[in-house]
């Protein structure tokens, strides 16, 4: 319940000293679940994570991973995460800004991982997403692709799609698709 | 696209363009516009009902203006009816709209036969004495009435109509159709080409579900004298047997099995509530009966013999992880089964038609299909007379309802059971003791300030003897409650119009859309502490 | 006497403001003041002029309110006619807000209304501080969420935890979806926040990419393929905009073509948009039901003239007609409405003491330290670009780094308990400075 008279007290109060004043907490409740998400972060040694924005905008961010092993190692790959005022309730945005030859990673950058979409839960957090994305390029999933080709050689030919994915990193031509050196 | 499609949109979406049809047919008449009536008519107008009929004899006075959107400073002094009608008809000009400058209480008394043009009658703020007889002039010509009252803090809602069938129920949540534990045999054969053991990882993590479950289930019957889990621990068993088939641990569709295992375990055949409406003597088909009741007919023949228990297969399966040919194929087996249902259901309608003498095509195609794609959620509504309620109210619901102890904590008062000081069944009593105060004394309680002390009391009086005559005498009504609707002194407050209004717009949708199930009972809105209640009586 | 209530326009509303009643709130005085001061001195906010808002407006305008603001950064559709029934199809294409204003003003006498089309984001926080009462006709989580962290910014605790009232920011939320709707008050500090009970919003539904891009099965599996996959690929760097009626036709016969390709049935340009805009069904007769105790929530909570809702109403008229009162309880712990803890600083001491001090602190016992204020990062103990970047605020006094405020919030991250069973936690604390007068208004602002 609201007590009326001191509302109009305060409407007095105010109109007397010609303003209102503003104590504020403007974070919202995703902005601070992703500060804990950052500081208590977990990288694999080999990933790195970057804030274009500076040390106060942590919600949009740059992760790099470097496989050591895998048909990947020795690739970089840029990761940008756009993280929605209502997280955890919602995932990041994520998309794979390195162009790759990959089963699970499309040559847009879109990427099928499940804890991006369908399985989601608030209780996870950045490092889970992570961790997910490293092991996209430890073990790639040829059974549930989002670039088909890919997955189809990494299936019937594992040699070809090894030499495919070489090709691709040092920035050459894979099925008449170019890629950009990132090795 | 045309125009009038994009503005109804929204609501397409919920009751689709058959739905849409119904209401640009209906005609609906409401009998008083206060603000309780011009809300409930304004929902309507915008949804794009077929014609209204405003009845309001009174002239516009200084306080509608505090309470009614639909009238303004200009209509002071003018027809009630002709002003809310202009503002209803501005909303949505693809509405007939017309008022008549007639008390409702004298069209009631000298005009019965007016009511019988329209779908349905939506009359507001009627005391008890005219509800009763317009409920008998709107049973007796079958047209479909809607009580609406607001008063004070609280409010009524109450459908009066012989029998409400509906087809399409629309529930959110029903146990999907799939026949697991009783597989047809071209389900049983769509099974048996799949290989669980399959050595292509592909495919195995990309085999539905229902096929898994198929297959499981025959496989512990077949190792269980044909039986199916019935134990928790057998139930258990299955799970793991079905985890068993997983080649790694990150397969949806298996994960989906497990998950799904409890749609083996539901009963077969036909639910409580179906297995109702089979039973009712309305099964009992002539000439005289509705098309819904000759499909129950049918349907009735049809689960004793060719459905052997079930009724005809609603033909669709929910998303589940498959390959898409897996997936087609799997729903192109449910469909073409429940085709050959619906044509052995068609043949009995025609036949049954025939036999009580009525054209065996009088009931369409589409229909007959809509009705055994929702056999299963079939739902008959009946509602009591106004008259049957009010003066022999179902006792054991009333008791019920006046010693509940949820609705608050009893007190105990000169031995008798004094009930808790805002309960819906309460403000009930009241209301209706509210109308009787109103007939003896020509005025309602707390209607006019400076009588407050008299009122009340005499209130009580009324009350007391409502509450004996209805045979609890053993109850009494808080002091508090009894001051509170002496308090609201016949008040229509806007925002208590506006709730009562919704809510009684949206079982008129219901109602005329043949779509989703309408409120039974009466609705007593409690706008106190919302604890709002459905009163069987 | 009985004539000079009929003939005023208050005739109705009058009876629950000027008589005394039993059933009432504690703060109720009955009389001519309480009604006056309704008009006089009580402004509300409705955030939202659609469904629900058109409706709140009206609502509220009769219910004794005089001063009422609504903000809404939409423009009028043709698809919200069927609902919003202050809009003409001549006014499609003007703000929502603007026109909903008028048409409320025009038809009932007395009462102002001033409109603000423009995002929430955009109001200074020092604007919703003007409003006793904000009520929400919204439909996103999003700017729920938002609302919600401004008014409980308001919030203020005493020094034993409770709520200081004079703080509380009132908000009252109504939400819809075809014929099922909820009604809620928010008394930041008193019942859940926004924030307590995120949870009863499900996430929205999201299909697995690598479903949509190999095994499609249904027709919205279609349509997102088209709108998430096909469009990025054809349309390199041009983002999709799903309210240019030429992408949603792209997307649409993209998705027919793949349900041909694959015999899928049902793709329809309808369900495409529904599909696309993740449309929420709506209708006028749940929005009217929702506004409607919204509006005389607000009312009652205001004046004090009947007990209020405790503290959420769901509303389901699918299969007959339910409604039930859930008393939904706060999280103590709430980053957003809860308390926190309170730690007295004298103004020289530096952020590296200040980090020590809650390592020590028989509530925290925090270790690893990271800390936050209104959105400045002040010291992060990781990742290290981080922590290098935030290591020279360390040897400043959080005085300082907190722009001299006597007074206010402070978020930190870390890791509490001991030993093995340490937990990292996120901890709301409400630094009050010592010796500094609270009352001075010089650098308040915070320039947040």
């Amino acid at each position: 319940m609201i007590k009326l008279f001191k509302v109009k007290e305060k409407q007095k109060e105010a109109n007397e000293n010609g303003n209102g004043k503003g104590p504020c907490n403007k974070q919202t409740a995703g902005e601070l679940r992703l500060h804990k998400d950052i500081t208590e972060l977990n990288l694999p040694r080999t990933c790195t994570i970057s804030f274009p924005g500076g040390k106060d905008k942590l919600m949009n961010f740059e992760i790099t991973i470097k496989p050591y092993d895998g048909y990947y190692a020795g690739g970089k790959f840029l990761f940008s995460f756009e993280v929605p005022s209502i997280y955890p309730h919602e995932p990041p945005k994520v998309k794979c800004k390195t162009k790759v030859y990959h089963p699970n990673i499309d040559l847009e950058g879109s990427v099928c991982l499940n804890v991006l979409r369908e399985d989601w839960k608030p209780v996870l957090n950045i490092n889970t997403i992570v961790y997910g994305l490293y092991h996209l390029f430890t073990e790639p999933n040829p059974e549930d692709p989002l670039n088909t080709d890919a997955a189809a050689v990494l299936r019937d030919r594992p040699e070809l799609f090894k030499s495919n994915v070489r090709k691709a990193m040092y920035g050459g031509c894979v099925d008449n698709i170019s890629f950009a050196r990132c090795v | 696209m045309a125009e009038p499609k994009v503005k109804y949109d929204r609501q397409l979406r919920i009751w689709g363009e058959q739905g849409q049809a119904a209401l640009e047919k209906a005609s609906i008449c409401l009998l008083n516009c206060g603000p309780t009536g011009s809300e409930t008519l304004k929902n309507l107008v915008l949804g794009g009902v077929g014609s209204i009929t405003v009845v309001d004899g009174s002239k516009v006075e200084e306080g509608d203006l505090g309470n009614n959107f639909m009238v303004d400073e200009a209509s002071v002094g003018q027809s009630k009816a002709k002003c809310v009608c202009a503002f209803l008809q501005e909303l949505n000009d693809a509405v007939k709209a017309k008022f008549i400058e007639e008390h409702p209480k004298e069209l009631i008394e000298t005009n019965p036969s007016f009511f019988s043009q329209f779908t349905l009658v939506i009359a507001t703020q009627l005391v008890e004495d005219s509800m009763v007889k317009l409920d008998r002039i709107c049973r007796e010509a079958n047209v479909i009435l809607l009580f609406a009252r607001s008063y004070g803090l609280m409010g009524l809602v109450r459908i009066s109509v012989k029998e409400h069938t509906v087809i399409e129920s629309k529930p959110d949540h029903f146990l999907d159709d799939l026949r697991l534990n009783n597989p047809w045999p071209e389900l049983r054969r769509f099974a048996e080409t799949i290989d669980l053991n399959t050595a292509d990882a592909v495919v195995h993590k990309h085999t539905p579900y229902i096929i898994i479950l198929v297959k499981l289930a025959e496989e512990w019957a077949n190792t269980h004298g044909g039986n199916l889990p019935s134990t928790r621990e057998e139930k258990r068993q299955l799970k793991d047997l079905i985890k068993s088939k997983m080649i790694t641990a990150d397969e949806e569709n298996y994960k989906e099995a497990v998950e799904a295992s409890y749609k083996l375990f539901s009963p077969q055949g036909t639910g409580p509530n179906l297995q109702k409406i089979i039973d009712d003597s309305c099964t009992e088909v002539d000439s005289s009966s509705s098309d819904f009741w000759v499909m129950v007919a049918a349907l009735k023949e049809f689960i004793a013999n060719e459905g052997g228990g079930e009724t005809p297969l609603e033909g669709s399966i929910p998303d589940m992880t498959s390959s898409t040919e897996l997936y087609i194929n799997l729903q192109k087996t449910y469909q073409a089964k429940a085709e050959a249902d619906f044509l052995v259901m068609e043949q009995k309608v025609r036949n049954l038609l025939k036999k009580i003498g009525r054209d065996p095509a009088s009931i369409s195609k589409a229909n007959i299909k809509s009705f055994c794609k929702n056999a299963r959620k079939l739902a008959v509504c009946r509602y009591r007379l106004i008259e049957d309620e009010f003066n022999s109210p179902v006792q054991p619901e009333l008791q019920k309802y006046l010693t509940d102890e949820d609705y608050g904590t009893l007190q105990e008062a000169n031995s008798l059971k004094v009930l808790p000081e805002n309960t819906a069944v309460g403000l009930y009593i009241l209301l209706r003791a509210a109308d009787r105060f109103a007939a003896n004394y020509n005025k309602f309680p707390g209607q006019f300030d400076g009588e407050m002390d008299e009122d009340i009391s005499r209130l009580k009086t009324t009350a007391v003897g409502l509450l004996n005559d209805l045979g609890c005498n053993g109850s009494a009504l808080s002091e508090d409650l009894i001051n509170e609707m002496c308090r609201y002194g016949a008040s229509e407050l806007h925002a208590v119009a506006a709730f009562v209004g919704g809510v009684a717009s949206q079982e008129v949708i219901k109602l005329i859309t043949r779509q989703f199930i309408p409120m039974s009972g009466t609705f007593i809105f409690n706008g106190i502490d919302h604890k709002s209640q459905l009163l069987l009586l | 006497m009985a004539d000079s209530t009929s003939q005023s326009r208050s005739r109705d509303l009058d009876k629950l403001l000027l008589r005394p009643g039993n059933l009432v709130g504690p703060t109720f005085e009955a009389g001519t003041e309480l009604r006056d001061d309704l008009k006089e001195y009580v402004r509300v906010l409705v955030i939202g002029a659609g469904g629900l808002g058109c409706e709140l407006l009206k609502d509220l305008a009769f219910s004794g309110f005089r001063n009422l603001e609504v903000i809404d950064m939409d423009r009028i559709e043709v698809t919200n006619l069927n609902r919003q029934f202050l809009f003409r199809l001549e006014d499609v294409g003007k703000p929502k807000a603007e026109v909903a204003a008028k048409k409320v003003m025009e038809r009932v006498n007395g009462v102002d209304i001033k409109p603000h089309f423009c995002r929430i984001e955009d109001k200074p926080i020092s604007f919703y501080s003007d409003f006793q009462i904000i009520v929400l006709g919204l439909d996103s989580v999003e700017a729920r969420s938002y609302i919600n962290s401004v008014a409980c910014g308001f919030l203020e605790y005493d020094s034993d935890d409770n709520p200081r009232e004079e703080t509380i920011k009132p908000m009252v939320d109504g939400g819809t979806e075809g014929f099922k709707g909820h009604a809620r008050i928010i008394m930041p500090g008193v019942t859940p926040c926004f924030e307590c009970t995120i949870w009863l919003f499900p996430p929205q539904v999201k299909f697995p990419l690598c479903t949509l891009a190999e095994t499609p099965r249904t027709a919205a599996h279609c349509i997102e393929y088209a709108h998430l996959i096909k469009w990025d690929e054809v349309h390199s760097g041009k983002t999709f905009d799903p309210d240019d009626p030429e992408h949603m036709q792209w997307v649409y016969s993209e998705a027919v073509k793949r349900a041909e390709l694959f015999g899928i049935p049902g793709v329809t340009y309808s369900l495409t948009q529904g599909v696309v805009k993740n449309i929420i069904p709506a209708i006028a007769s749940t929005n009217a039901i929702i506004s409607a105790a919204c509006a005389l929530e607000t009312l009652k909570l205001v004046s004090g003239c009947s007990k209020t809702l405790s503290n959420y109403l769901t509303y389901n008229g699918v299969e007959g007609l339910h409604t039930k009162v859930t008393e939904f309880v706060r999280d103590k712990e709430c980053l957003v409405c809860g308390p926190g803890v309170l730690i007295e600083l004298e103004a020289s001491v530096t952020l590296k003491k200040f980090i020590g001090l809650l390592e020590d602190h028989p509530k925290l016992l925090l270790t690893r330290v990271s800390v936050t204020y209104r959105g400045k990062n002040l010291y992060m103990q990781a990742p290290p670009v981080l922590e290098e970047m935030t290591r020279s605020n360390l040897d400043l006094p959080l005085f300082e780094l907190m722009s001299k405020s006597p007074r206010d919030i402070v978020h930190v991250t870390g890791a509490a308990g001991k030993g093995d069973t340490k937990q990292s936690c996120s901890r709301k604390l409400r630094v009050v400075f010592k010796g500094i007068d609270g009352v001075t208004d010089m650098d308040m602002a915070g320039g947040a």
